[in-house]
């Protein structure tokens, strides 16, 4: 099973978003359902989906290979 | 993959149909998924009635159809009056905070807490009948 590696997941966040300030958890211990924590000004007048959209897209790759099986995330505007 | 035409037009009949609709793993009565229970268990406690999808069956076809039409493609995920909402994230933030049933026309204390999930009281849900694809 290909396991998510959370600081890469996370470089792909601050890639995506820079300036923003992310933090990655694994929530089980097992690799496989992750948290994203992510703070950024780019979500700024966007909806709670539309927010959601953006870190999702940052890590597309993971989610398309398997090695993200659930990613809970959430957003703030600083 | 490209969405199967049969079935995107099967889900956005049920989009249209629904003005809560939920696609989800497994059923009200019997999630498969510890998002879907929490999203069903909002539901619950929000005491409408709602549609709702097991999309376990037809998982991929499924995910490349709400792929096209929502640009989403994990489940579970709450549409109401026609929009994507989100999944289990956005619907217990949009609950805790009031949103979710000024959206769906109810009415709800100020501090709205989440609900518990060890058990599903089930009542509101309309199952719509599973999607085929012929």
């Amino acid at each position: 099973m290909i396991v998510a590696d959370l600081n890469e997941i996370k470089a792909m966040i601050e890639a995506a978003l820079p300036g923003a300030g992310v933090e990655v958890i694994d929530e089980t211990g097992g690799g496989d359902h992750l948290r994203a924590n992510v703070r950024a000004s780019q979500f700024e007048g966007l909806s709670r989906i539309d927010q959601h959209r953006l870190v999702r897209k940052a890590v597309a790759e993971r989610f398309e290979d398997g090695s993200i099986h659930a990613l809970s995330i959430k957003t703030e505007v600083p | 993959m490209a969405a199967n035409p049969e079935l995107k037009q099967k889900v956005e009949e049920a989009i249209r149909e629904n003005p809560v609709l939920l696609f989800m793993k497994g059923t009200p009565d019997m999630p498969r998924c510890g998002f879907s229970m929490r999203v069903v268990a909002v539901l619950e406690q929000l005491g409408i009635e709602y549609g709702a999808i097991d999309v376990l069956p037809l998982l991929a076809p499924l995910r490349d159809v709400t792929g096209e039409i929502s640009d989403w493609q994990t489940f579970p995920q709450l549409y109401v009056n026609g929009e994507l909402v989100g999944g289990c994230d956005i619907v217990e933030e949009m609950f805790a905070s009031g949103e979710l049933a000024g959206m769906v026309g109810v009415e709800q204390s100020a501090d709205a807490e989440l609900p518990e999930t060890e058990r599903i009281v089930p009542g509101g849900p309309q199952q719509s009948p599973p999607l085929q694809i012929d």
